[in-house]
């Protein structure tokens, strides 16, 4: 921590900005969210306190995610009517779990990190895709009428969708929600698979409404940490412009770079900051 | 209805960038004073939020809009920008929803655009 303070001030944000790119290049070839990795690595690697780290990640997550909706939506790849009640149980969640966060002590919070990106590594090793399909939709689906149909460009067919589990739907995005409120996370890592396995949406339709939910979601967490005076904008800012400008370069890779190879990328780095959260928050090594 | 949705959101995220990277770029470059010097965060953000708050005297809740002036906190005022345009979005949708006569996803739509705006005024931030 003396060499951290010691060093220029302007070397942090130009750090920031290159971890921000590399994360942007990594998370659009993995097919996950940046701002699940934005938290554990810089929590763990940089001098910053989590609490700045927490509120730079939602903002982080927010404005990449913010980026990307216009063009999900007019694509057809994000839903609104499938987002607006997910995301509200979300959003209203979020706030709850950014207050708990910020009421939580930091070793508490570092240790329990670690515990879940461990965790969200295993299931992105684990979860498998769900090409969805035509499911019976339950009482409370049909009520919302949570279903759509989406072109896609890919396979040149009209995907006519909806969705069920709807009740089970709000409580796994409820506790999304909550997590990604304490922790300063995107949570594209659980809304991809609750939205394809749990509900049966299609994998594309997933992915792209994932994208709008954390949008929202963030938006109302953002709003506590801001007024909690957690979030220092010389964080914020290098992050974001670093991850708009991997992203676009991680889009021009897509279709060079071997997909397992990225997937297996992400895991590991996600092992490395756990293990590296889970010993600071213990105390193992400062 | 999504795509006016998608029209506003476009529009509100690219202001919010232009306008975060104008402020960063004032603040970085010594163009306005900030209220905490760029050479004291090294020692002050390894600190809690909260003791950051106590040891710089910032304040808390909306005691930032009042400080504008101040390179820093013209920056935290962009990028809060960006906790608004889901706001903005929504708060478009809820009467083109009742014009379509979707009345439960108005209500929907109506009860996010109230959480959010609950949360932007700050109702949530007690605790510590």
């Amino acid at each position: 921590m003396e060499v951290a303070a010691a060093t220029p001030w302007w070397v942090w944000p130009i750090a920031l900005a290159a971890v921000g790119f590399l994360i942007g290049v990594v998370a659009v070839l993995a097919g996950i969210g940046g701002g699940v990795l934005f938290v554990p690595i810089v929590g763990s690697f940089f001098p910053f306190h989590l609490d700045f780290v927490r509120g730079a990640g939602l903002l982080f997550a927010l404005a990449g995610t913010l980026a990307a909706g216009p063009q999900l939506l007019r694509s057809g790849m994000a839903s609104l009517r499938l987002v607006m009640p997910l995301g509200l149980a979300g959003s209203i969640c979020s706030v709850a779990g950014a207050i708990v966060g910020l009421n939580m002590a930091a070793d508490l919070l570092q240790t329990l990190l670690g515990v879940l990106v461990i965790a969200i590594a295993v299931v992105i090793w684990r979860t498998r895709s769900s090409e969805g399909g035509i499911v019976d939709p339950d009482s409370l689906a049909r009520l919302l009428k949570l279903e759509g149909k989406f072109l896609d460009p890919a396979a040149g067919t009209r995907i006519d969708w909806k969705t069920h589990r709807t009740l089970w739907g709000f409580v796994a995005f409820g506790a999304i929600g909550f997590l990604g409120g304490v922790f300063g996370l995107g949570a594209g890592f659980a809304n991809v698979p609750a939205l394809n396995l749990l509900m049966a949406a299609p994998l594309k339709v997933a992915v792209g409404s994932s994208a709008l939910i954390i949008s929202i979601i963030n938006s109302s967490a953002a709003w506590v940490y801001i007024h909690r005076g957690a979030v220092l904008p010389l964080l914020v800012v290098p992050a974001i412009l670093g991850v708009m400008l991997g992203s676009r370069l991680g889009a021009r890779l897509l279709a060079t770079v071997p997909a397992h190879v990225v997937r297996w990328l992400v895991i590991a780095a996600m092992l490395a900051a756990g293990t590296r959260a889970l010993l600071r928050g213990t105390g193992l090594w400062i | 209805m999504q795509a006016t949705y998608a029209r506003w959101l476009d529009v509100a995220t690219r202001v919010g960038f232009v306008i975060s990277l104008a402020a960063f770029l004032v603040y970085v470059s010594g163009v306005a004073e900030p209220f905490v010097p760029l050479e004291q965060l090294p020692r002050l953000w390894s600190l809690s939020a909260a003791q950051y708050a106590a040891a710089t005297g910032s304040p808390t809740g909306w005691g930032w809009l009042g400080m504008l002036g101040k390179a820093d906190y013209l920056n935290l005022a962009a990028v809060a920008l960006f906790g608004i345009v889901t706001l903005a979005c929504y708060a478009r949708i809820v009467p083109l929803l009742f014009a379509e006569g979707e009345r439960l996803q108005a209500f929907i739509a109506l009860a996010q655009v109230l959480v959010l705006a609950a949360a932007a005024a700050g109702f949530f931030t007690g605790g510590r």
